[in-house]
């Protein structure tokens, strides 16, 4: 069991995909303006990245190994459309929300690094908990971002006003502002790092 | 050699794989879908008429349905034909030349189930037709009445957005003045372009009227705030503002220009420009279909 929670907490903190690996950073950029939007993408990036692991460890035997790019693209895009398909069924309250998220999943770096580099080599239950602790550390990141651009740059959280209607920097909600709040939370990471293991993080390239 | 074979094969097994079940899900989701597409459709068009957020519908509120096909005729040419509902039950096609000369009438006989479904709906116009003729459904038009007055209409409207289209509805009075325009399809980024979505943005098209609309620019301004508050259903109650107020407020920025969304210029343009397109074409096209009912003596419904 202790394996299981160090594989969640894995994904969370120290190989988290937006702080750590520097992966998905377009949609983690472009989605983040509010803390809900950065909560809706990272809910349906949970949910495609575990179907995709769980599905990809159970055939890891059968996909040839030079074929397994394009089978991991058919695997994501299959659990896109099918969750694009069910949600609105299920409830179409909650896809009136996700809908414009679920659909830009297909190409996040994330999912498709995820199972080449642990769902085609493990079994089904560790790809499982690494997916589930994968999405849920993008979840993390994305709110985290959401909630310091959101406040700074509109003054709300959630959508509701908290500091009296006051917006202190209006270029935290554009682009710009996604780039430095990434920038500076990456380095916060990076700066904890060097504190606790006394090494300098070796940089890492980004998607 | 041998690997290549095994490869394609491999590959066209997931492929086929991957397929089934997606065929599997969509057959099995696709009517409820659709229902519920159905569904929201009737809620859009009702909130657009003001009918929206707890308010009941009236039980005299009658929402028509006017489909525009475009005929092409075996000798190449092009007609117009609207499905018009009359009044003693049933549906004539009314054809139009391009000029705006009315045409044949052609009865229709159809359930009401039967045309709700598009794919019946274009079956049932093509038998209806002369051989040889083909049709295809260009537009679906709304007419409502309260009663025996007219209520207003609602337009369906599309627009090259940032990304893809944006698919939206128009409500009109009377007198063409813009009532309210809804988004219905749209996939713009999230926290950019999805903003159009917004009630402060979409709210800013409320009361424009037709010669307004006609000079209406997108301007690269930030929005007024006592602008804003207005705009907002929930700051109107926020800042316990008198209906008076409200509207003095709105009066004032009846002819303003559409204040374009932050970082989403492309997308406040293009939701501006398919408004204007969408009305402006339906006003075209309403006064051709009222003279050609009024010549051909039709005793249309609405």
């Amino acid at each position: 069991m202790i394996k299981y929670i160090k594989l969640l907490w894995n994904g969370l903190i120290p190989e988290n995909p937006i702080f750590r690996l520097a992966l998905s950073l377009c949609p983690a950029v472009a989605v983040t303006t509010s803390v809900a939007n950065g909560l809706m993408l990272g809910l349906a990036v949970v949910f495609v990245q575990v179907f995709s692991s769980c599905t990809v460890a159970i055939f890891r035997s059968f996909i040839h190994p030079r074929i397994r790019i394009p089978a991991y693209v058919i695997v994501i895009a299959l659990w896109v459309s099918v969750i694009d398909m069910i949600l609105p069924v299920i409830s179409p309250e909650v896809y009136d929300k996700v809908k414009l998220f679920v659909k830009l999943i297909v190409v996040f770096a994330i999912i498709i690094s995820r199972l080449e580099l642990f769902a085609s080599k493990q079994p089904l239950v560790p790809s499982f908990f690494d997916g589930l602790g994968m999405g849920i550390g993008f979840l993390f990141g994305l709110c985290l971002i959401g909630a310091i651009r959101e406040l700074s740059g509109a003054g709300q959280l959630f959508g509701y006003d908290v500091l009296g209607g006051v917006k202190p920097l209006l270029v935290m909600i554009l682009p710009t502002g996604g780039f430095f709040v990434i920038g500076f939370i990456m380095a916060t990471f990076n700066w904890l790092e060097y504190k606790i293991t006394g090494k300098i993080p070796a940089s890492g390239g980004g998607h | 050699m041998k690997e290549i074979f095994k490869i394609t094969l491999s590959l066209t097994c997931v492929c086929f794989a991957a397929a089934l079940i997606l065929g599997a899900v969509y057959t099995q989701t696709d009517h409820k879908r659709k229902e519920q597409e159905e569904k929201t459709n009737r809620e859009t068009i009702e909130s657009l008429l003001g009918y929206g957020s707890g308010k009941k519908v009236p039980s005299d509120l009658r929402i028509f349905s006017v489909y525009r096909y475009v005929i092409s005729t075996p000798n190449g040419k092009i007609l117009l034909g609207y499905l018009l509902p009359l009044k003693d039950k049933g549906h004539v096609l009314a054809e139009i030349e391009l000029s705006g000369e009315p045409g044949k009438v052609i009865p229709i006989k159809a359930k009401e189930s039967e045309l709700a479904e598009q794919a019946s709906l274009d079956k049932i116009v093509n038998d209806a037709l002369p051989k040889g003729s083909k049709a295809t459904l260009a537009q679906t038009l709304y007419v409502a009445n309260l009663g025996d007055k007219r209520l207003g209409y609602v337009v369906r409207g599309v627009t090259q957005g940032f990304k893809t289209f944006v698919k939206l509805m128009v409500s009109l009075d009377p007198k063409f003045t813009v009532t309210g325009i809804a988004i219905t399809e749209s996939e713009e980024d999230p926290g950019l372009g999805a903003e159009i979505q917004q009630h402060y943005f979409r709210n800013q098209f409320v009361g424009k009227t037709l010669d307004v609309l006609k000079n209406l620019k997108v301007v690269k301004e930030p929005l007024p705030p006592e602008y804003l508050k207005v705009l907002e259903p929930g700051k109107v109650k926020q800042a316990g503002m008198t209906p008076e107020q409200v509207q003095e407020l709105r009066n004032k920025y009846l002819k303003a220009d559409i204040y374009a969304l932050t970082g989403a210029t492309i997308s406040s343009r293009a939701v501006t420009v398919g408004v204007k397109d969408a009305v402006r074409k339906f006003v075209y096209r309403m006064g051709i279909l009222n003279d050609a009912v009024k010549q051909d003596n039709l005793q249309v419904a609405f």
